[in-house]
């Protein structure tokens, strides 16, 4: 019985030595760039050191948990945390549905060249770097030499403090966001649009549905588990933060809004020299992010989805 | 198969690379000991007649002439500014010229480490903390250094500085005590850098557009209250100044760094018999935040702004960025308070020049002095002459020939040459004997003005004559009015009072606070400076209170604690 086994497993080894051989070079780049290098996630819990490995390092005050005490009683980091949570949150309601609208619409438009042409417009901003982008956000929203505020001035309106104001700041942060993202964002669902049986909306046409009862019970449907899925990412996402976009839009005026986390490590962290301190904050977002993914992927399942796993 | 075939043969290579690797490294870490063992003998053979002076060169392993018998190899940092038509900063004349020099008095063969210069922080940082950092390591930031040392990363300098005092003639009479000491510990009598020399204090100065004065009648202004007459007349008066771009008009122009660029304003508002403890115990920012009574300075920003005589979208541009200077260049700015020299810089592309093409020849910024203090006095407040900070990573291994690459780099005939280059192709000499700059296009050129980069200890020009000097300085600003410069030089320092150094030893609040709390003090002197009048006080207050709460009130507490345990009541320095 154990010699036939093992003969069996042999067999297959055999026959599979080859595919295995192949996964090799990928285990071994995440066991070099991603396993390994978690060993530096100690320097939260330890005075870092340039001269010593994280191994001799000594350990921090407060059994080890100095650098996470520090953070959280720091005012900047509370508004930092704040900052992250409400725009990330904005940028969730506001930002994940747009690419599903915008899929629909072009899944419904009639002339094949003109979705092309739209299609390619809309994927363009997801090119330009963030910077790029702002550079772009100064040159029309400056309250006096704006194009947009002078177009307003000289229609006899009042400019609008789009970049100076912070509840202004945010509007434009997050539309800048959709702006950038929303072309893009369309390439899955409309992967997945392309695969919903043709036949479903004949069937549903005979029967005497219009194009919204169509949209409703057939592409939104057919849409869910795509929807699921992303979503369920992009929970994984609530408490990280880009560096680029806040950084570049920000401004002097509005930091009460627009110091992220990832600015309060770069100034902190990597300018102060505060390395400890800064590897606890990004150990705590990424302890966050798991369990926001763990919780969205259980709650999809309890409701019947499928989950990421 | 073939597949089979393939990854067989791959794996087989790979292994042969290794194989290979290894004995290319065994090779390596062979020959060193090959190449150094014969000089030993020579040492031990050579050492019975020398008297002592000798005997302690023959145990550094120098010759009579402070050459290393055996070759040494030292890496030096050097900032690359990535200028656009510059030349290789690790490989190029100069370096060349550096390099061969070494080589030829001490037998140091040097190799040069780019950093980047607007990210020289961070990339120090990562060679740091990889053990790659470059022997010999220049950076502004003293805390930078300071941090380094508490981990453990930089080497004390004191001994060297103190054993080799007599073979680093140059460096000792260039920097001097002074400069050398300036970083000394009191407590440890640890040194981590050595202070670069400053030749030239000109820090900051007020700029108004001289034809615009001339055109409306006015006479510079000697006094706040002429300054903000002339601003509001030059709004009064757009039209006339502007034309058709009236609507453009700026009076006043500032940036982000509001700190930085009302400086004049705001040094007249502290009161002209400060102390030297005061200066010290509230000088950790290099804005001058903390002096008493800065705050009414900003409120006089805060009051011209509401009356629209500030540029409106100062706080939107970020550091670097153009458009203000493009305002200058246009003509629309009336004022602004900068650099000492900032509208004469850059020669073709400066404000100056565009100015010339824009608007017309009799276009000029002049400097004027119309901030007194109570007591009636143009105060500045200047650095102490100290610049650069020149460190040396723990991870050094040739203390000795980097510490003669200092002083090589500290001698006059050197500096001077790397300073002003070479006669006709970046240079030439005026009949008066001074040094007139010609801007080079070809392998001549300098990447950084007078080749600051390389000549890390010293920073401004030094011809080693101080009138020549000022000679010099005058001739370098092609295209402008000398007479312009001339004024400039002379204000920006007049009654200055020059920076001392109270040698207090590190402050621990301080660490690791820099960024963080200028990028504070930034952001609510910016919101101070837009909110409306009757809100000011609120908002700066507030503001203050935070930059207060997050460490500068725990630097201050340490500062005066620092200041009174060495000086006790105290309150001038010598």
């Amino acid at each position: 019985m154990a010699a036939a086994v093992r003969r069996k497993s042999l067999g297959y080894m055999k026959r599979y030595w080859v595919l295995y051989a192949m996964l090799l070079l990928p285990v071994s780049f995440f066991i070099i760039f991603r396993y390994i290098p978690m060993n530096y996630i100690q320097i939260a819990f330890k005075n870092y050191s340039i001269v010593k490995s994280p191994m001799e390092m000594e350990w921090a005050a407060n059994h080890g948990f100095e650098y996470f005490i520090k953070a959280f009683s720091n005012r900047d980091f509370l508004y930092a945390l704040r900052n992250t949570l409400l725009l990330n949150f904005l940028d969730l309601v506001f930002g994940f549905p747009a690419p599903i609208i915008l899929a629909i619409i072009f899944n419904e438009l009639a002339f094949k060249r003109f979705k092309k042409f739209t299609q390619t417009v809309a994927y363009m901003p997801h090119f330009l770097s963030w910077i790029i982008v702002a550079g772009m956000a100064l040159q029309l929203f400056a309250p006096s030499s704006g194009l947009v505020n002078i177009m307003l001035n000289k229609l006899g309106f009042e400019s609008i403090p789009f970049l100076n104001d912070s509840t202004n700041w945010v509007i434009t942060y997050i539309a800048l966001g959709i702006w950038k993202s929303v072309g893009w964002g369309t390439i899955l669902y409309l992967a997945a649009i392309a695969g919903i049986n043709p036949e479903l909306y004949e069937a549903a046409s005979v029967d005497g549905a219009g194009r919204m009862r169509n949209i409703w019970h057939i592409t939104l449907p057919g849409l869910r588990p795509t929807i699921i899925v992303l979503l369920i990412l992009s929970l994984g996402h609530i408490l990280g933060s880009e560096f680029d976009r806040p950084y570049a839009l920000g401004n002097k005026l509005v930091t009460d809004v627009s110091n992220v986390i990832s600015i309060f490590v770069y100034n902190y962290g990597i300018r102060g020299l505060q390395f400890s301190l800064s590897t606890a904050v990004g150990l705590f977002q990424s302890v966050v992010g798991v369990i926001f993914l763990f919780g969205a992927n259980a709650l999809a399942k309890k409701f019947g989805d499928r989950g990421i796993w | 198969m073939r597949l089979t075939k393939f990854l067989t043969i791959l794996a087989l290579c790979s292994v042969f690379a290794l194989a290979f690797a290894g004995c290319t490294k065994s090779k390596d870490s062979a020959s060193p000991s090959n190449s150094s063992a014969p000089p030993a003998s020579e040492q031990s053979s050579a050492t019975p007649s020398a008297d002592e002076a000798a005997a302690k060169l023959e145990k550094l392993g120098l010759d009579a002439n402070l050459r290393f018998k055996e070759t040494r190899k030292i890496t030096v940092e050097i900032y690359d500014r990535g200028n656009t038509g510059g030349s290789k900063p690790e490989d190029n004349v100069y370096t060349k010229f550096i390099k061969d020099g070494m080589l030829r008095d001490h037998n140091v063969e040097v190799t040069f480490v780019p950093v980047p210069r607007w990210t020289e922080g961070e990339v120090l940082n990562n060679l740091l903390a990889a053990g790659q950092a470059p022997d010999i390591g220049v950076t502004y930031s003293y805390p930078t250094i300071q941090t380094y040392a508490n981990m453990g990363g930089i080497t004390d300098l004191a001994p060297l500085v103190d054993d080799y005092k007599d073979l680093l003639p140059n460096l000792w009479g260039y920097l001097t005590e002074s400069n050398i000491n300036w970083d000394r510990d009191p407590n440890t009598g640890k040194l981590w850098a050595l202070e670069a020399r400053l030749n030239v204090l000109n820090r900051i100065n007020t700029f108004v557009r001289e034809d615009w004065l001339k055109k409306l009648n006015l006479q510079a202004p000697t006094n706040l209250q002429e300054f903000e007459n002339m601003l509001k007349a030059f709004k009064d008066n757009a039209s006339t100044l502007l034309g058709k771009d009236a609507d453009k008009m700026i009076p006043f122009s500032t940036s982000f760094d509001v700190g930085w660029r009302t400086d004049h304003l705001t040094t007249s508002f502290v009161p002209d018999n400060i102390t030297d403890k005061d200066l010290y115990v509230y000088g950790f920012d290099d804005r001058k935040l903390l002096y008493p009574n800065y705050k009414e300075g900003i409120r006089t920003l805060n009051k011209w702004y509401n009356e629209g005589l500030v540029w409106k979208d100062f706080p939107l541009y970020p550091a670097g960025d153009k458009t203000e200077d493009n305002l200058m260049k246009a003509g629309f700015v009336g004022a602004f308070i900068h650099n000492w020299d900032y509208p004469y810089r850059e020669g073709e592309d400066g404000i100056t020049a565009n100015l010339h093409k824009l608007v017309g020849p009799d276009a000029n910024y002049i400097a004027v002095e119309p901030f007194p203090n109570d007591a009636g006095v143009y105060r500045k407040f200047l650095s102490a002459p100290v610049d650069r900070k020149v460190f040396f990573p723990a991870t050094n291994k040739e203390p000795l020939a980097s510490m003669f690459y200092l002083d090589w780099i500290s001698k006059l005939e050197n500096r001077v040459y790397l300073q002003f280059g070479e006669e006709g192709k970046t240079h030439e000499k005026m009949p008066d004997g001074s040094f007139k700059t010609i801007a080079a296009t070809d392998e001549y050129i300098m990447n950084s003005p007078a080749n600051i980069d390389y000549t890390i200890t010293s920073n401004g020009l030094d011809t080693g004559n101080p009138d020549l000097t000022a000679k010099s300085i005058a001739n370098g600003y092609a295209g402008v009015d000398a007479r312009l410069i001339e004024i400039a030089n002379k204000i920006t320092t007049h009654d200055g009072r020059v920076g001392k150094n109270a040698k207090a030893g590190e402050i621990k609040a301080e660490e690791g606070q820099g960024e963080a709390l200028s990028k504070k003090r930034d952001a609510f002197l910016d919101q101070a400076v837009v909110a409306p009048v009757d809100k000011f006080d609120a908002v700066y207050d507030a503001g203050m209170k935070d930059y207060l709460n997050s460490g500068g009130q725990a630097i201050i507490d340490e500062r005066k604690a620092a200041w009174e345990k060495l000086y006790g009541s105290e309150t001038m320095l010598k």
